[in-house]
């Protein structure tokens, strides 16, 4: 007996949607970044490219995205690593593990919106400092969001990520049954220490990989947490292509096609290097 | 006495923001230096129930597209999944769902755009669910993905053989053993569309005003009370699914 079969012209229209309009989307980007395509179209030209070695923009938009996510995803995952190897016995009872699944239900926009009232200038932490005298004027109070080095972005990113961080190398760490590894190294004369070093941070990191990296993809493209966190100097990636694409002046949008085509194709780029560690973790787990 | 500081402490940490929010919702006059408001206030949750209240209004247009969002993804990916599934090349096919994820939503947004403005769904609930759809039903292919292996197929088969028909199966054999990966998916495709501010802000530019529009056009205005009330009316229906089915939260593709 034959199963159902499946409605045939399904697939070609998922393509059409999920592939074919972003990939649509990419080439009319990179046509308009060539003045092709959009609404001053003159014909081909490859000034908006030549014009990148001049317009260092695009480059630290780059370097600072990266910074905050390298910063976030790597806080986040020192903080996961610490509580499931430091505080086992905390995780598995208590109201720990509950706790964790808090920041979930949080959208990024919330997030930011809350740490801006709590870290700001006027913030309620600088109130409490104002009142316990450890700060006499608003300006006196430490900048904390909306700063150079994007402290109140990664502290945001960092919020949302280690928890969810924590919860799957948790998960890594009961299906790996590391307690019962943890057991044997010690009766084979590694110390805890070691065990934790040599042992169970590898296998969490490395079973991990994927889900880290996707994180690190999200925060380098984020777009809400630095929206009301960031500077209008230096803007994340996805802030910058946005601020270039609704200015009034319309000449800027080639260049903002040309800033959206590279992160696009670098992130994409990205994204396959993610889907051979995926494959490579699922051949190691069998 | 460490695991109770540590605990404390993420207390603290995760507890904070809706003592924060709740108390932003409610005070009045609540300036620098003031710790606490000297004042209270239920106008911003009073003024909810008025009728010309944008608010209760971007609550319904999010629970709305969230809803239908995560219908279509749901009931979209287990077929697309099935689909995936039965060809030669579903490795591949698996592999381009992930396109999706490589750019986050904003820029999607901002690629898309000029196909949403040829098709005049530009600052239409159309074209926002158009563009919510192109993220949450790869996501639901993915997540659904690993119902349809062997057994499924083995256990659709058995039915058929047993004298059922294809939508019997369908209906008493394969939806039932789906059901927990049904749910885990409905939430997280809701999810998926009820978070979402960058996607929905840029193709709807700005006439579709969801919660999480709202609550960036209220900070954009510094009306820090409706912002607040917006924020915890954001996070009301996220904590209910959490508190039914917190395994649903966690599961990803």
């Amino acid at each position: 007996m034959k199963p159902i079969k499946p409605i045939k012209p399904i697939l070609p229209l998922y393509a059409l949607l999920v592939i074919g309009l972003p990939l649509a989307g990419l080439g009319y980007a990179l046509l308009g970044s060539v003045g092709v395509v959009g609404p001053l179209a003159e014909g081909f030209t490859g000034q908006y490219w030549q014009a990148l070695g001049h317009e260092p923009g695009l480059a630290y938009a780059a370097l600072y995205s990266l910074w905050i996510a390298g910063a976030s995803v790597g806080i986040s995952v020192v903080l996961a690593l610490l509580l499931v190897l430091r505080a086992q016995a905390t995780l598995q009872r208590g109201p720990l593990p509950g706790l964790l699944y808090v920041p979930l239900v949080m959208p990024a926009l919330v997030v930011a919106f809350y740490l801006f009232q709590l870290l700001s200038r006027s913030g309620w932490l600088s109130r409490i400092s104002f009142r316990l005298g450890l700060t006499n004027s608003l300006e006196a109070f430490p900048e904390l969001v909306q700063d150079a080095a994007g402290v109140g972005i990664i502290l945001a990113h960092v919020l949302l990520t280690f928890p969810f961080l924590t919860l799957l190398f948790q998960a890594i760490y009961q299906e790996s049954r590391l307690a019962e590894l943890g057991q044997l190294t010690s009766t084979l004369g590694a110390s805890a220490r070691q065990f934790r070093r040599r042992v169970a941070a590898p296998l969490l990191l490395r079973r991990a990989a994927p889900t880290v990296l996707l994180s690190f993809i999200a925060t380098l493209g984020a777009y809400d947490i630095p929206l009301l966190l960031g500077r209008p100097y230096p803007q994340m990636l996805s802030v910058f292509i946005i601020t270039k694409l609704q200015r009034f002046d319309l000449r800027e949008l080639p260049a903002a096609y040309l800033a959206g085509f590279l992160v696009a194709a670098g992130l994409l780029g990205l994204i396959l290097l993610l889907l051979r560690l995926a494959n490579r973790s699922r051949i190691e787990a069998g | 006495m460490r695991s109770r500081l540590l605990i404390t402490v993420l207390l603290i940490l995760f507890v904070l923001p809706f003592g924060l929010l709740g108390l932003l919702a409610v005070g009045e006059e609540w300036r620098f230096p003031e710790v606490l408001p000297p004042a209270y206030s239920l106008e911003p949750l009073r003024g909810l129930v008025a009728a010309d209240n944008d608010l209760l209004g971007g609550l319904g247009k999010s629970l709305l597209l969230a809803s239908v969002v995560a219908v279509l993804a749901t009931v979209g990916g287990f077929i697309v999944a099935r689909a995936i599934a039965g060809t030669r090349l579903s490795a591949r096919w698996t592999a381009l769902s992930y396109l999706p994820y490589a750019l986050p939503p904003v820029l999607l947004a901002v690629l898309i755009q000029p196909f949403i403005i040829r098709m005049h769904l530009s600052g239409s609930v159309g074209g926002v669910l158009l563009g919510l759809l192109l993220l949450a039903l790869p996501f639901a292919t993915l997540l659904l993905g690993s119902f349809w292996s062997q057994r499924a197929t083995e256990y659709e088969q058995l039915a058929r053989t047993l004298g059922c028909t294809p939508r019997q199966a369908l209906r008493r054999v394969l939806l039932p053993l789906a059901a927990p990966l049904l749910r885990t998916t409905l939430v997280q495709t809701f999810l998926l569309a009820w978070f979402d501010f960058g996607l929905t802000n840029v193709l709807s530019v700005g006439k579709v005003r969801t919660l999480t529009v709202q609550v960036f056009m209220y900070v954009g205005e510094a009306n820090a009370p409706l912002a607040a009330v917006a924020s915890l009316l954001l996070v009301l229906p996220p904590m209910l699914l959490l508190l039914a089915n917190k395994s649903a939260l966690l599961r990803k593709p």
